[in-house]
């Protein structure tokens, strides 16, 4: 399961282009069971288990994660971009990035510290006036390496450390992918339905098709969501903590979940001994905003892996979460088949 | 770019090895290694790397700092975060995220806090926290974490290296690693050259916060003239033309009412004859570098001042052009082959 963690997390795949990530699972997923994809690029799944489901379940993971797009090269070679998703500058300034297929490599530039004025020494550059230097001389130069159009990622290497923790870039939601990923290469109780959806980052716009063409009964949105279990924050601010299992949600700026499905979680976790916690805050959104809306509607529930430092090229999960959120989707996927 | 592999190569080993100010020891130990390879070379008091090489003429001394910036920590809260404030000039607008080392009884891996988009208020965006209200974490309890971690342990800036196009490369540690390679060229360009000075050679500590490496150790060699090899900005967006030098452009030589002038004008006409890429670089005071401290150490010396254009100063991301390392050695090679020439 780490290993499938660390190889996602590696692969690009900024939103729109999430070839690699589909073309890793299916890989990993031929001969296991049955797959399409569709227009907007969506992976589905279908799961046969050793008894029918009576009810059409569908679990679901975004592939795609946050990046840039270079919209411009000017005439000195730098290149300038969009943020693909939501990023503050923080993350971005004096990091490296690779660029496009040929992952061309660069870094976004920042104007030294000996040069700001006062306030400008504790004020982030506005969008327009960050770039990356990718080393080109010239426009010219430039254009043999790069695109208007490519996408850019940062760069990071997965990395354990402390006691249980691991970083690693695209985490969101490549862990969700590597979860459900597990579960296809199990045996199954019953048949299910797994959708790897893209464009998530940009407005939950693969989730969408996704839905409305499975029209699911029950869909389980598994993610990565915002652990703010850090230094400074008072204990009822942290909205989950990593190492305390699997982050169930009862509402966020997308979505107001299903009632008995987020009691339903909180009652299988306590019968099977899975740690479990509330996504203490409204904040966020996920694929289960486009999800549950969908055609005719299906009744929803995101259950998620706590991560801290979300849409940066740091994000950090507890290892010891991953079996939690792994039986807890594994049981509700159970439960909600055959209910 | 093959064309300095040995140099990237030289570079990247001198850059990878951490040293804050005060505590510069890995990459002190590395730097002597280094520039054993060339001379007797001893360790001082405050830690300085000082390499002799006898000669009847002139006594030239040679400076690059080992020193980078970084934090230092101050305590360790109850949820088992590492507290800290700066250690020289970093920038705390790169800092949220961050990837660091904690330098205590082990080398700890941990990352700067941050608050994600989802979390952040409207009132707080745009701008960035003080470093003594950031916080590391390496994912540990405060109990375990005591036991490695003491306050006063330094914390280095982590990134990757790696090539950009056209020779230009990017590292953390390159103000003033980049200038200890230069260093080191210039003595690989004269090893079997007869020039007969008599040469100290120095990479100093702690030029990040006081320059008190550089004093003292200049007070010591009380050599008869210097030059300090140090980096400055390279342009870039949003930099005013006359604040910066082109990058790859070539050595950029100081001229500053603290500079020797005859030192300045002697280092760009021995450019011009041999060839050698440079600019001129015009400050109006006091340089900045390590060049104040060793002018006016002692009874003082004739300073000249080398510097390699750099960009994204003070981050991981420090980008420079081999050429220009290149171009600071030559010219450094070739002043003091003139100068033992002179006194031949």
């Amino acid at each position: 399961m780490l290993k499938k963690i660390k190889d996602l997390c590696q692969i690009p795949a900024v939103s729109g282009g999430e070839e690699k990530v589909r073309a890793y699972l299916i890989k990993k997923i031929e001969g296991k069971a049955d797959h399409e994809v569709d227009a907007l690029g969506n992976l589905i799944v279908y799961k046969k288990g050793k008894k029918a489901a009576k009810n059409k379940v569908m679990l679901a993971a975004h592939m795609d994660e946050i990046g840039l797009i270079i919209n411009l090269i000017n005439d000195e070679g730098f290149l300038k971009f969009i943020k693909v998703g939501g990023i503050d500058t923080a993350v971005l300034l004096g990091r490296s990035v690779e660029i496009g297929d040929k992952a061309v490599k660069g870094v976004i530039g920042v104007k030294p510290i000996h040069l700001l004025k006062e306030e400008e020494k504790h004020t982030f550059p506005e969008d327009g006036e960050l770039y990356i230097d990718i080393g080109a001389k010239s426009r010219e130069d430039a254009l043999k390496h790069v695109s208007l159009g490519d996408l850019a990622v940062l760069e990071s290497q997965p990395t354990e450390f402390g006691t249980s923790l691991l970083k690693a870039r695209a985490l969101d939601d490549r862990a969700g992918c590597a979860l459900l990923l597990h579960m296809i290469e199990q045996e199954s109780q019953y048949d299910l339905t797994f959708a790897f959806t893209v464009q998530e980052e940009v407005g939950l716009r693969g989730a969408k098709t996704a839905a409305w063409a499975l029209e699911p009964d029950y869909a389980l949105v598994v993610e990565a969501t915002t652990a703010a279990d850090i230094a400074g924050v008072e204990a009822e601010k942290e909205v989950c903590s990593l190492g305390k299992g699997a982050v169930v949600s009862f509402m966020d700026r997308a979505t107001v979940y299903d009632r008995e499905m987020y009691k339903k979680a909180f009652e299988l976790a306590e019968k099977h001994g899975i740690k479990i916690q509330p996504k203490a805050a409204v904040a966020g959104g996920n694929d289960a905003g486009a999800i549950h809306s969908a055609g005719g509607g299906a009744k929803t529930l995101a259950i998620s892996l706590p991560c801290r430092y979300l849409h940066s090229a740091s994000s950090t999960i507890d290892k010891n979460d991953l079996e939690e959120v792994y039986k807890l989707i594994v049981k509700l996927g159970e439960y909600y088949a055959n209910d | 770019m093959q064309k300095h592999q040995q140099l990237k190569s030289s570079l990247f080993k001198l850059a990878q090895a951490d040293g804050m100010p005060g505590a510069e020891t890995t990459a002190a130990e590395v730097a002597k290694g280094e520039l054993e390879k060339f001379m007797q070379v001893e360790k001082d008091v405050l830690g300085n790397v000082v390499g002799k090489i006898g000669g009847k003429g002139p006594h030239i001394l040679l400076d690059a700092h080992l020193d980078q910036i970084g934090l230092i920590v101050t305590a360790i809260d109850e949820k088992g975060f590492i507290r800290f404030d700066r250690c020289g000039g970093a920038d705390v607008r790169v800092l949220p995220a961050h990837e660091v080392l904690v330098w205590g009884e082990k080398t700890l891996y941990g990352l700067v806090c941050s608050m994600p988009p989802h979390l952040t208020k409207a009132e707080s965006a745009g701008k960035a926290k003080p470093a003594d209200e950031l916080a590391i974490d390496v994912g540990m309890d405060k109990k375990s974490l005591s036991k490695i971690v003491k306050p006063g342990d330094r914390i280095s800036l982590k990134g990757p290296q790696g090539e950009l196009l056209g020779g230009r490369v990017f590292s953390p540690t390159l103000d003033d690693r980049a200038g200890v390679a230069s260093v080191l060229r210039c003595l690989e360009i004269l090893k079997d050259k007869e020039h007969g000075c008599r040469l100290t050679v120095l990479f100093s500590t702690q030029e990040e916060t006081s320059g008190s490496g550089a004093k003292v150790a200049s007070y010591k060699a009380e050599a008869d003239e210097a030059i300090a090899v140090d980096v400055s900005f390279a342009c870039a967006p949003g930099l005013l033309k006359e604040k910066c030098a082109d990058l790859g452009g070539g050595t950029m030589v100081g001229v500053a009412p603290t500079l020797d002038r005859g030192m300045s004008k002697d280092l760009i006409n021995l450019a011009q004859r041999e060839n050698i890429p440079y600019q001129v670089e015009v400050m109006g005071g006091r340089t900045g570098t390590n060049a104040d401290s060793i002018q006016n150490s002692g009874k003082g010396l004739k300073m000249a001042l080398l510097s390699l254009p750099l960009r994204n100063m003070h981050t991981a991301v420090e980008v420079a052009d081999l050429e220009d390392i290149e171009s600071t050695a030559r010219l450094m090679a070739a002043y003091i082959l003139e100068r033992g020439q002179e006194n031949a």
